[in-house]
C-alpha cells in the first residue's frame, strides 16, 4: 500500500517524537545521523576548532608524530594534520553535498518533466540518461574532471553529472505512479496549468525518495572526490582534501609517518559510513515498499 | 522473446552511439592535447613543429570529420593508433585485458562468497546482534576508499614482514603460485567492497520474500526452517541478487582504476588514467567504448536472465 | 690434548684465511646476473632520446646507446678531466677551438649487425642541427640550439668526423658527453626509436612491455671485450611512489631512479635496510621562480627583487627538502658542479642574507609601491599539478604573504604547463629545471637568451646576451670561469628567474650491486657497462 500524504496537511506527530521513535527503531541509523552531525559541525566550525592554520608550513616540525602540540601529527611540510582534516571535512562535504544537490536538482527537473510529459520526449531523455549511467562513475568523473580542469566547482560538476541519471530515474518513477491519480485529473479539470500541477502536487511526494537518494549518493560522491583527488584530478591546493592528503606525499613518507595515511582515510571512511548508515535507515523508514504490510 | 531481444539490442546500439558522442566531445573539451604533452616531454614549445605533428596525427581536420573517421574505422575494425606509443591501439590494449578481466572475476567471486552467505545469515537472524555486526562490517567495507585499503595493506605487509607482492605482472603461465598471490590482495580489497552491496541486496531481497504469503503457508504446513529458506525463499530472492552481481561486475571495472594503480597491475583501468592524462584519444575512446559495451552487455544479460528466471516477464505482463 | 690443540689451530688458520680471502674475492667483477632498476613512469617516447628532454627517456635508454664521448661512468664528477672516449678513440681541437676532430673506433657494430661508421655520426648531428640537407627530420627537436654554432659536419673517411664551428666553443665537447647526445644509426628512421632501439650499446632491447618494464639482454658483440658484466637488466615501471620505496626496501628492485631519493626517504630506507648503499650526489636540477618580465607587476625590477628577497632559500631547503638541497645561483656550486658561485659569493646576492633582514628589505620595496600585508599585491602563481612543484609553491606563497604579496595557487596540468609558460600566459610560477649538462652554454642559452623557447621569463637583455656569447668563446678555462661567475651574479641581480636551490639525490642501491656510480647530474650516467653484482 502506498501512503501518500495529501499536500498541506501534517499527517504525523511533532518532530521530536518522530525523531525519538526513529532512534529507538533504527539505532544504526541514529548512529549514522550522529556521525554526520559531528562531521557537519566540524566542517562549519573548522576555523574555531583548529589548532593551527591548515595551510601554514613549518620547517621545524615536519613529519612530527601525534603529540600535545599537534594532535594528529604533521605532514612533510610541517602542516598540522588535525587542522587539515577539519578543513578537509569542509571540502568533502561541500563537494559531496554540492554534487548530490546539483545532481538531484538537475536530475529531478529532468525526471519530473520527462515523466510528466511522457511520450517520445520521455523515451529520448531515458536513453540519454542510460548513456550517462552506462559508464562507471569514476571513469566518467575522471574524463569530466580532466575536461574541466581542477577547481572545486568543476569537481562538483564532474561528479554530479554521472549521478544525475539516478535522481532522474527515481523522480520519474514517482511521477509516473502519481500522474494517474484522480486528484490530478481533478486539478486539470479545474484548469490548473501543467507546471503548477507538477510543482505543487507531484513534487512534494517525491521528497521521500529524494532524501533517500541524497544520503545514498552522498557517500558515493565523497568517495569519488577522494579518488579523483588521489589521482590528482580533484580539488586543487591549497584547499585540504582528504583524498589528496592520501596521494603522493602520504604514500612517500608512509612508513616513517603512518599517521599521514591513517587519519585522512579514517576520516573518509567515517563520513561515508555515517551517510550510508543514515541513508539505509531513512530508506527503510521512508520507502513504503519495505514497510511491513 | 525474440522481439524483446531485438528491441533491447536496438536500444543498446543507440546507447553505444550516444556514448561515443559523449566521450568524443568530452575528451576534446579537455584543455591541451597530445602535442602539448609531446612538447612537455621535450621541455619546450615550437609552433611550426606543432603544426606538422597535428597534420601527421590528423588533428588538424574539423572535429566532425575526425568523429566520422573514427566511427568509420571502428566499424571496419581499425581502432586507431595510440598517439603516445605510435602503435595500433588494439596491440597495446590486448595484453591488458586479461589482467583486468581476471581481477574483476576474482573480485566478484570473493564478493559473492563473502556477500551471499552473510546476507542470508543476516536476514535469517534479522535484528540480532550478529545481524548488526555483519551489517556494520559489511558497510565499513563499502565506506572505505578502496585505494586506501590497498595502501594500508601494502604498508602493513612491508612494515611487519618486509614483503610486498611482486611489482611486475607475473602471468599465470610463468608462475601460478606467485600469480595467485599477486592477485589475491587486490581481489580481496575490491571484493570486500562489492560484497557489502551484495550482502545488503541479499538480505533485503530475502527479507522481502520471507514476508510473502507462501512462506507463511510453508511454515504453517510444518516445513523446517531450513527447508523453508532453501527451497522457497532463496529461490525467489535469487533474482535481485543476480541482477546486482551482473551490474556490479560491470561497474567493478571502473572501480579497479585506483586498485590497479596502487598494486601496480597492468590492466585497462590503470592504463585509462594514463591515457586520459596523455590525451591519447584513440586509446581513451577505445577503452571507454569497451567498458561501455561490457556494461551494456551485462545489463542485457541480466535482463535476459530475468526473462528466463522470472516467468512473469517471460510471458509478458 | 695435543691433537685437539692442533685441530683447533688448523681451523683457526682456515678461518683466518677465509676472512682474509673473502673481501678480496668479492672485489673482482663477476660476470652474469640480472639487475632490476626502478622507473618512475613509462618511457614517454620510447628510446627517442633526441625527441625528448626527460630523464624518463634518457636513463632507461642509456644501456642501448653509445656517445662519441662520455663522462667516466666510474667517477662521480663530470668535467673535462673525466671525459673518456666511447665511439671515439681520440679527439682533438684544432684551429683554436674552431674545429673538433674525432677518430672513431673501427670495431663497432649496430645491434642489427651493420657496421658503425662516421656516416652515422654525420647523420645524427646533421639531423640534430637541422642542416639544410639533413636526410631526416626530428618531430620534436629540443636541443637544436646546442648545435647552433656548428657550420658543418664532415665525414672525411669512414672513421673520422670533423665538426666545423662558426666560432670557438669549448663547451661543445661537453655537450657530446651528455646522456642527451647518443648516436643514432643512419640506416634507421628517427621515428623508429619511439618504439624500439637500434644502438651500439652494451645491452640490446629484448622487450618493452608498455607501462610495465623494459627488458635488456647483454650485447655479445659489444666493442669493449669482457663487457658488459650483467646478463640482463629490467627497468620496472612503478608509478606509485610509496610502492616504489616499498619495492626497493623489499629488494624487488636493486637500484633507485636518479633524482628519486629525497633525504627523508633515504633516511627511512637506511633505517629499514642498514646495509643499503646511499650516495649523496647533486642532480643538476634546480628549483626556481620564473617571473613574466613582459607583464605587470613583474616587469618592474624592484618587485622581482622583492620576491627574491622574500624567499628564505635555506628555510626552503629545510621545509621542502628536509635539508636535501643546497643554495646556489644559476649554476650548481662546488662540489656538486664546477661553475657555481660558492657560499661566500652567494651572501652578496639578493635573498641570501639573514631572512629577517631580507624580508624587511622586501617589505620596504612593496610599501614604497603602496602594498602592505593588510593591503597586499594580488597575483596568481602557477605551477605543475605535481606534488614536488606544489610543495615548493606552497612554501613560496607563505613567504610572499609576509611581505605584502598575496599569491593564489593555480595548478596547471602537465599538458598545459610548457605551452602556457612559452605563451607568457602567467605572472609568476614555481618551476623546476634540469640541466642536461653542467655547462654555462647549455644553461644560459636555454634559460636566459633572448627568444629562447625555454626562457619562460621572456627576459631579454642585450648586455647579458653579449656576456653569454663572450664566455662561450673564451678558451682559457680560468678566464671563462671569471666571466661565468660575473654572469651568474648579473642574472640574480636582474632576477627574472631567481634560483631557490639545487637538489640533491640520495642515490641508493643494494650492496650486492657494484660499480653503480651516480654522478652529480642525473642525465649522464647509467650506461651499465661496468656494473656487476654478487651472485
Amino acid at each position: 500500500m502506498v501512503v501518500v500524504a495529501a499536500p498541506g496537511r501534517a499527517a504525523d506527530p511533532g518532530w521530536p517524537e518522530t525523531l525519538l521513535r526513529f532512534c529507538r527503531k533504527k539505532p544504526l541509523g541514529a548512529a549514522g545521523g550522529f556521525i554526520m552531525l559531528v562531521i557537519v559541525f566540524t566542517a562549519v566550525f573548522a576555523n574555531v576548532l583548529q589548532t593551527h592554520d591548515p595551510i601554514a608550513t613549518n620547517a621545524a616540525a615536519t613529519l612530527a608524530p601525534p603529540s600535545a602540540a599537534h594532535w594528529l601529527g604533521t605532514d612533510h611540510l610541517g602542516r598540522d594534520i588535525y587542522s587539515r582534516i577539519l578543513h578537509g571535512a569542509r571540502v568533502s562535504l561541500l563537494v559531496g553535498l554540492g554534487s548530490t544537490l546539483v545532481a538531484s536538482v538537475l536530475g529531478g527537473i529532468i525526471g519530473l518533466l520527462s515523466g510528466y510529459v511522457g511520450g517520445k520526449t520521455d523515451l529520448v531523455v531515458q536513453r540519454v540518461m542510460d548513456i550517462l549511467q552506462g559508464l562507471p562513475l569514476l571513469v566518467l568523473a575522471l574524463v569530466m574532471a580532466a575536461a574541466l580542469g581542477p577547481s572545486i566547482p568543476n569537481v562538483i560538476l564532474a561528479i554530479s553529472i554521472p549521478i544525475m541519471p539516478r535522481a532522474a530515474r527515481v523522480i520519474r518513477s514517482s511521477v509516473l505512479s502519481i500522474r494517474e491519480f484522480q486528484y490530478v485529473e481533478a486539478a486539470r479539470a479545474i484548469g490548473l496549468t501543467h507546471l503548477r500541477i507538477a510543482f505543487r502536487h507531484i513534487l512534494p511526494n517525491t521528497i521521500g525518495p529524494f532524501i533517500v537518494l541524497g544520503t545514498a549518493q552522498l557517500g558515493s560522491a565523497i568517495l569519488t572526490e577522494a579518488a579523483l583527488s588521489f589521482l590528482g584530478l580533484g580539488v586543487p591546493e591549497p584547499y585540504p582534501s582528504w583524498g589528496r592528503m592520501l596521494s603522493v606525499s602520504a604514500a612517500e613518507y608512509a612508513q616513517k609517518a603512518p599517521w599521514l595515511v591513517l587519519f585522512p582515510g579514517i576520516a573518509i571512511s567515517l563520513a561515508v559510513f555515517g551517510s550510508n548508515l543514515l541513508g539505509d535507515a531513512l530508506r527503510d523508514t521512508l520507502d513504503p515498499r519495505l514497510r511491513g504490510a | 522473446m525474440k522481439t524483446y531481444l531485438a528491441q533491447r539490442l536496438g536500444i543498446a546500439a543507440l546507447t553505444l552511439f550516444g556514448m561515443s558522442l559523449v566521450i568524443f566531445v568530452l575528451l576534446r573539451l579537455a584543455p591541451g592535447d597530445i602535442v602539448d604533452i609531446l612538447f612537455s616531454t621535450g621541455g619546450y614549445v615550437n609552433p611550426s613543429e606543432r603544426v606538422a605533428i597535428e597534420k601527421e596525427l590528423g588533428l588538424d581536420k574539423p572535429l566532425w570529420i575526425q568523429y566520422v573517421d573514427w566511427m568509420r574505422n571502428m566499424v571496419t575494425g581499425d581502432l586507431g593508433k595510440s598517439y603516445r606509443y605510435d602503435l595500433p591501439a588494439w596491440e597495446i590494449i590486448r595484453p591488458l585485458l586479461p589482467v583486468t578481466i581476471e581481477l574483476a572475476t576474482l573480485s566478484m567471486i570473493v564478493a559473492v562468497l563473502l556477500g551471499v552467505p552473510t546476507g542470508v545469515i543476516s536476514a535469517v537472524r534479522q535484528d540480532s546482534t550478529l545481524d548488526y555486526v555483519l551489517r556494520v562490517v559489511s558497510l565499513a567495507g563499502l565506506s572505505m576508499p578502496s585505494f586506501w585499503l590497498g595502501m594500508v595493506i601494502i604498508l602493513a605487509l612491508v612494515a611487519w614482514i618486509g614483503w610486498i607482492p611482486p611489482m611486475t605482472y607475473v602471468p599465470a603461465s610463468e608462475n601460478l603460485k606467485l600469480h595467485m598471490i599477486q592477485f589475491a590482495l587486490p581481489a580481496l580489497a575490491v571484493g570486500y567492497r562489492s560484497s557489502a552491496l551484495i550482502m545488503r541486496i541479499t538480505r533485503s531481497a530475502l527479507l522481502e520474500v520471507m514476508r510473502e504469503d507462501y512462506i507463511r503457508t510453508a511454515r504453517a504446513k510444518g516445513q523446517g526452517e531450513r527447508t523453508v529458506i532453501w527451497n522457497h525463499a532463496l529461490k525467489n530472492a535469487i533474482l535481485p541478487v543476480v541482477t546486482v552481481i551482473g551490474i556490479e561486475f560491470a561497474f567493478l571495472i571502473g572501480g579497479l582504476v585506483v586498485t590497479e594503480t596502487v598494486f601496480n597491475l597492468p590492466g585497462i583501468a590503470r592504463f585509462l588514467v594514463q591515457a586520459i592524462l596523455w590525451r591519447d584519444y584513440p586509446i581513451v575512446q577505445t577503452l571507454v567504448m569497451f567498458i561501455a559495451m561490457v556494461v551494456i552487455i551485462s545489463n542485457l544479460a541480466v535482463d535476459m536472465l530475468y526473462g528466463v528466471l522470472d516467468p512473469r516477464v517471460r510471458y509478458g505482463s | 690434548m695435543t691433537f685437539f690443540r692442533f685441530t683447533a689451530a688448523l681451523w683457526a688458520a682456515v678461518g683466518a684465511l677465509a676472512l682474509v680471502a673473502a673481501p678480496g674475492a668479492a672485489q673482482t667483477p663477476q660476470s652474469g646476473g640480472h639487475l632490476n632498476v626502478m622507473l618512475r613512469e613509462d618511457l614517454p617516447q620510447g628510446f627517442a632520446v633526441h625527441e625528448t628532454s626527460t630523464i624518463s627517456t634518457s636513463f632507461p635508454s642509456m644501456p642501448c646507446f653509445n656517445n662519441l664521448v662520455v663522462f667516466d661512468q666510474l667517477k662521480r664528477t663530470e668535467s673535462l678531466e673525466t671525459l673518456v672516449g666511447e665511439l671515439a678513440e681520440k679527439w682533438s681541437w684544432q684551429d683554436n677551438y674552431r674545429n673538433l676532430v674525432f677518430f672513431l673506433r673501427k670495431d663497432v657494430k649496430w645491434h642489427d649487425g651493420k657496421p658503425f661508421t662516421s656516416k652515422d655520426v654525420k647523420f645524427t648531428f646533421d639531423v640534430l642541427r637541422e642542416a639544410p640537407d639533413a636526410p631526416a627530420k626530428l618531430r620534436i627537436n629540443p636541443r637544436k640550439d646546442w648545435y647552433a654554432n656548428v657550420e658543418a659536419v664532415e665525414a672525411a673517411d669512414p672513421h673520422t668526423v670533423v665538426f666545423r664551428l662558426k666560432r670557438p666553443q669549448p663547451s661543445l665537447l661537453m655537450m657530446f658527453a651528455s646522456g642527451y647526445t647518443p648516436i643514432y644509426a643512419a640506416h634507421v628512421p628517427p621515428a623508429n626509436y619511439r618504439t624500439s632501439c637500434i644502438g651500439t650499446g652494451p645491452f640490446k632491447v629484448k622487450e618493452w612491455r608498455k607501462g610495465e618494464f623494459v627488458d635488456y639482454v647483454k650485447n655479445p658483440d659489444y666493442f669493449v671485450k669482457g663487457r658488459p658484466y650483467l646478463d640482463s637488466i629490467r627497468y620496472v615501471v612503478i608509478e606509485n611512489r610509496g610502492t616504489r620505496m616499498s619495492a626497493l626496501q623489499a629488494g624487488k628492485v636493486d637500484v633507485s631512479f636518479p633524482g628519486e631519493m629525497s633525504k627523508t626517504i633515504a633516511d627511512q630506507i637506511k633505517k629499514a635496510v642498514p646495509q643499503m648503499v646511499v650516495t649523496t650526489v647533486g642532480q643538476t636540477v634546480s628549483d626556481n621562480i620564473i617571473m613574466n618580465v613582459k607583464k605587470p607587476p613583474f616587469d618592474n625590477l624592484k618587485v622581482r627583487l622583492a620576491v627574491s628577497y622574500a624567499i628564505d632559500r635555506r628555510g626552503m631547503i629545510q621545509a621542502v627538502h628536509q635539508g636535501g638541497a643546497v643554495p646556489g645561483a644559476a649554476l650548481p656550486p662546488k662540489p656538486w658542479g664546477i661553475w657555481g658561485i660558492a657560499e661566500q659569493g652567494l651572501a652578496a646576492l639578493p635573498g641570501y642574507g639573514k631572512p629577517a633582514e631580507e624580508k624587511a628589505k622586501a617589505r620596504k620595496i612593496m610599501a614604497e609601491l603602496g602594498y602592505t600585508q593588510e593591503k597586499p599585491l594580488k597575483v596568481e602563481i602557477g605551477t605543475r599539478a605535481i606534488a614536488i612543484y606544489v610543495d615548493m609553491a606552497s612554501f613560496v606563497i607563505n613567504e610572499l604573504k609576509q611581505i605584502g604579496i598575496e599569491a593564489t595557487l593555480k595548478q596547471v596540468e602537465t599538458a598545459q604547463w610548457h605551452a602556457m609558460a612559452t605563451r607568457g600566459d602567467y605572472q609568476i610560477g614555481a618551476n623546476l629545471t634540469g640541466l642536461g649538462i653542467d655547462d654555462p652554454d647549455a644553461n644560459f642559452y636555454e634559460n636566459y637568451a633572448c627568444g629562447s623557447p625555454r626562457n619562460y621569463s621572456h627576459y631579454c637583455s642585450e648586455q647579458v646576451g653579449k656576456m653569454i656569447d663572450q664566455q662561450s668563446q673564451e678558451v682559457n678555462q680560468q678566464k671563462r670561469l671569471e666571466l661565468v661567475l660575473a654572469l651568474q651574479k648579473k642574472v640574480e641581480e636582474e632576477a627574472p628567474r631567481p634560483i631557490l636551490d639545487w637538489k640533491l639525490d640520495y642515490f641508493s642501491h643494494w650492496p650486492y650491486v657494484h660499480n653503480m656510480v651516480p654522478q652529480n647530474n642525473i642525465y649522464n650516467f647509467g650506461r651499465m657497462q661496468d656494473v656487476w653484482r654478487d651472485k
